[in-house]
C-alpha cells in the first residue's frame, strides 16, 4: 500500500478524518502521518495478521481457482467471496467451509483445537473432553522430562477417561 | 452515577494513571475478547435490520450486567464528530466503527476500564484496559464481564474451534492482549530492531504505536499475541506478561547504560520539559516526541515535579478530537495554540 499523501513511500497507518458528516480514509507513510499530526492511536490492531491471512487465501484461491466451491446455507456467502474478502459471513460459514478453514486455521494458529473458555451452557458437556486434553498435555510433559512411571499412569488414566467419554456418547 | 462524555473529559481514563507493574516502561495493557451471537450474520454481511437487532440484544445484555449497568451508551449514528473522534483517540472505538454505519454502538464503563464495541467486525468486542503491565488482571476482569453477558446472549461457539469470529485470525479464544510500551532507550541505542525482531519468534507481534514502521514515533510500541487458538486465555496472558516483562528489563538496562555514559539523555528530558511548559504553539507530532523525552526523565527520576500520570494524559488530551470537543471551529493555528495552552495547564497543575 502506497501513501495516499505523497504517493511515494510505503503507507504504515490508515487515518480516518471526520468532516462535514463524512469520513475520509487515508493511507499514510510515517513522514506524512507525522506532518499531518495524525493521532497515533488511530492505527488499528489488525494490520499485519490480516496481511498474512490474505496472502494465504490468495495462494489457496490460485490452487483451487477452477472449482466454484461450496456456498454457506446461512448467509449465501461463497467460498470464492470469502477468499477475496478474508471475512466470513455468519457462524454457519465455519461448517460450510470446514475443510478450507481447517487448513487455513492450522497455518495461522498452529492448532485447530480450542483450549480456552467455554460458554456457561456447555461447561458440563465440555468438561470431560477438556480434562482429557489437559491430561494429554501433561503426558507429553512427563515424557519430555523422562518421568516414565508418571507417564504410564497418565496414559492409563487417559484411556479410562476416553472410554467413559465414548460410553457416554453411545448412551446419549 | 451514570458515566457520560463530560465525566470522561473531566476524569482521565484509569489506564493513564501511571500505576501497575513496570509503569516506568509500560503505559497500558489491553485485553480484547471477540464474540458473536449464534444465528446472526456477522456485521460485514448484515443488513440494517439485522444490525439493529444485534445492537439491541447486545446493549440489553451489557446493561443487565453488574459491571456495566451505569455505563455510557453511545449509538455511533447519533454521536457528533468530536465525540466519535474522542472514542477513537481513547481506544474505545476503532476508526471503522466510528464512521457511524448502522447499528454501531459503544458501551463505556466507569473510568474507561471496561468497554464494549457493538457491530464492529464482530458483534461484540469487549475490552479491558489497565495501567502498566497487567495482562492477567485485565483478562480476569474482561472474562468476568464476558460471563455476565453470556447469561443473556447465546454466543456462536464450536467445541473444536472455540468462539467463532468474522475473521479466522481471531477464532478460538477471540482474545488479543496488547501492551503499549515506551522503548526509548532501546531506540536511542540502536538495539530496538534486534530486540523486537526476536519477539516475533515467540509468537507475538510488535508494531509501532503508529503502525508497522520500525521508527515508531515517540518510541512507543505495541506488543500483542499473534494467535488466538490452541492456548488457554491464562497462557496467552502469561506469555505476553513474561515477554513484555523481559523487554522492559532490557529497556531498563539500556536506560541505565545511557544515563551513565551520556549527559544528553537528561538534557533531552529537561529540554522537552522546558518546551512543553513554555511553547505557545504545538503540533500533535511535537507533543508526541516531547512527551516521549519527558516521560523518560520522569520515569527515571531525573524530573520529580511531574507525575507519570500527567505525561500519559498529555498523549491523549492533546489529540485532534479532544481539541474539537473543547473548541469545535478552531483553525489549524488556533488548534496548535489551544494544544499548547492545554499542555501548559496540565503541567502547571501537576505539582
Amino acid at each position: 500500500m502506497i501513501c495516499t499523501d505523497c504517493g511515494n513511500r510505503q503507507a504504515v497507518v490508515t487515518y480516518t478524518e471526520f468532516a462535514d458528516g463524512k469520513a475520509t480514509a487515508w493511507n499514510l507513510c510515517e513522514e506524512c502521518a507525522a506532518r499531518r499530526g495524525v493521532s497515533a492511536s488511530l492505527s488499528s490492531l489488525s494490520g499485519p495478521l490480516v496481511n498474512i491471512l490474505m496472502g494465504l487465501l490468495e495462494e489457496a484461491g490460485r490452487e483451487g481457482a477452477a472449482e466454484p466451491g461450496p456456498t454457506c446455507d446461512g448467509c449465501g456467502l461463497s467460498l470464492a467471496e470469502f477468499r477475496k474478502r478474508g471475512r466470513l459471513g455468519c457462524p454457519a460459514c465455519y461448517a460450510a467451509f470446514h475443510d478450507e478453514l481447517a487448513s487455513l486455521v492450522r497455518r495461522i494458529h498452529g492448532s485447530t483445537e480450542h483450549a480456552g473458555r467455554v460458554p456457561g451452557s456447555l461447561e458440563s458437556l465440555e468438561g470431560p473432553r477438556r480434562e482429557v486434553l489437559r491430561l494429554r498435555a501433561e503426558l507429553e510433559r512427563a515424557v519430555k522430562r523422562e518421568e516414565y512411571e508418571r507417564a504410564a499412569s497418565l496414559r492409563d488414566l487417559i484411556r479410562q477417561k476416553e472410554e467413559s467419554l465414548r460410553a457416554g456418547r453411545e448412551r446419549s | 452515577m451514570t458515566w457520560s462524555f463530560d465525566a470522561m473529559m473531566r476524569e482521565p481514563a484509569a489506564w493513564l494513571d501511571g500505576s501497575g507493574a513496570r509503569s516506568d516502561v509500560i503505559l497500558s495493557t489491553r485485553v480484547r475478547l471477540a464474540r458473536n451471537i449464534e444465528g446472526e450474520r456477522f456485521p460485514g454481511r448484515a443488513g440494517r435490520a439485522d444490525l439493529e437487532r444485534v445492537r439491541d440484544r447486545a446493549l440489553e445484555a451489557a446493561l443487565r450486567s453488574n459491571y456495566l449497568r451505569n455505563a455510557l451508551v453511545v449509538r455511533v449514528e447519533d454521536a457528533d464528530e468530536p465525540q466519535r473522534q474522542i472514542l477513537v483517540e481513547r481506544h474505545l472505538a476503532s476508526p471503522e466503527l466510528a464512521c457511524g454505519g448502522p447499528g454501531g454502538a459503544v458501551v463505556v464503563g466507569e473510568r474507561e476500564i471496561v468497554s464494549v464495541m457493538v457491530n464492529e467486525e464482530d458483534h461484540i468486542r469487549l475490552q479491558c484496559i489497565r495501567s502498566g503491565l497487567q495482562p492477567l488482571d485485565a483478562w480476569r476482569l474482561a472474562g468476568k464481564i464476558e460471563s455476565e453477558l453470556d447469561r443473556n446472549l447465546h454466543y456462536a461457539f464450536l467445541s473444536d474451534w472455540g468462539y467463532l469470529t468474522a475473521c479466522p485470525t481471531n477464532v478460538g479464544t477471540g482474545m488479543r492482549v496488547s501492551v503499549l510500551a515506551h522503548f526509548i532507550a532501546l531506540v536511542r541505542s540502536g538495539r530496538v530492531s534486534q530486540v523486537l525482531g526476536s519477539v516475533s519468534k515467540l509468537g507475538l507481534s510488535v508494531r509501532g504505536f503508529y503502525g508497522e514502521g520500525s521508527a515508531a514515533q515517540g518510541a512507543f510500541f505495541q506488543i500483542s499475541n499473534r494467535t488466538t487458538l490452541g492456548q488457554t486465555e491464562d497462557d496467552i496472558a502469561y506469555t505476553v506478561e513474561r515477554v513484555a516483562g523481559q523487554l522492559s528489563n532490557l529497556e531498563s538496562e539500556a536506560r541505565a547504560q545511557l544515563a551513565a555514559s551520556d549527559r544528553r539523555l537528561a538534557d533531552e528530558a529537561w529540554r522537552a520539559y522546558g518546551v512543553l511548559r513554555s511553547a505557545r504553539l504545538l503540533t500533535a507530532g511535537e507533543v508526541m516526541e516531547l512527551a516521549s523525552s519527558l516521560r523518560l526523565g520522569v520515569a527515571e527520576g531525573l524530573i520529580d515535579t511531574v507525575p507519570l500520570s500527567t505525561v500519559n494524559r498529555l498523549l491523549v488530551v492533546t489529540q485532534p478530537g479532544h481539541l474539537r470537543y473543547v473548541r469545535g471551529d478552531a483553525s489549524a493555528e488556533e488548534r496548535n495554540a489551544l494544544r499548547a495552552d492545554i499542555v501548559r495547564r496540565e503541567l502547571s497543575s501537576a505539582h
